[in-house]
């Protein structure tokens, strides 16, 4: 019971189930009187591809070295940029058209550096983390290879 | 052995998510495991001769051809990251 509340509030997260952006936001705070700013990027699973409907996405993950990706990348983050604090959540498995499916926030003194922070963190997410997506579509099912 | 992990387009094309290979005790290059790789799996013949576009990791640490893989290493095989 303790791991899992546990594993709930860690700031870098891989899991199925969904999240609360509002719970993340909180945990993000944490109280902190000093942060002024705090910037969200949410992805979310479009229902469109290349002209064609998606039903869902499919994901694949490096278990164990895509969390220590997202590590490495919360910890350059919070090096690189002038933030307080930062959370990165991924969802993998089965994600339908809509559903919420990456979450970074980052949280500054001022919006500047919280703006650059979750940017640069989504961009290097992308390039750096063993994560892929397989589009579900009426005429087949197709993984995604390129960073738009 | 060497253990070989195949994710996403990978995986589908060979059938497999992992296979093994026997080592002997000097080891072997990424790039003739690579190949002993093609040799099991033709399906992945296209993928692997460009080895520029995919990504490697050995023991979870990004790798490349010229390094050695020795008895109980785990090697990655990955296509091009499409997360977020």
């Amino acid at each position: 019971m303790i791991d899992s509340v546990h594993t709930q509030t860690k700031a870098v997260r891989i899991q199925t189930e969904d999240f609360s952006v509002e719970e993340e936001t909180r945990l993000l705070h944490g109280g902190d009187g000093g942060m002024g700013g705090i910037v969200t990027f949410l992805g979310t699973a479009r229902d469109f591809s290349k002209g064609q409907d998606v039903s869902r996405l499919e994901f694949d993950e490096y278990a164990g070295m895509a969390e220590k990706a997202m590590n490495a990348l919360r910890d350059k983050a919070m090096q690189q940029f002038d933030i307080i604090n930062m959370r990165i959540i991924h969802r993998t498995g089965s994600i339908g058209a809509g559903e919420q499916i990456v979450l970074i926030i980052a949280g500054a003194a001022h919006r500047a550096a919280a703006f650059d922070a979750c940017e640069w963190c989504i961009d290097t997410l992308k390039q750096t983390v063993p994560i892929w997506k397989k589009e579900i579509t009426p005429t087949g099912e197709f993984w995604v290879e390129e960073h738009p | 052995m060497i253990r070989v992990l195949l994710f996403a387009r990978l995986a589908d094309l060979a059938k497999a998510r992992e296979t093994e290979f026997e080592c002997t005790e000097e080891g072997i290059s990424l790039n003739d495991l690579m190949k002993q790789v093609v040799a099991r799996f033709p399906a992945l013949k296209a993928s692997l001769a460009q080895p520029q576009l995919l990504f490697l990791a050995m023991n979870q640490e990004q790798a490349w051809l010229d390094e050695q893989v020795k008895d109980g290493d785990e090697v990655a095989i990955m296509p091009p990251f499409s997360g977020g």
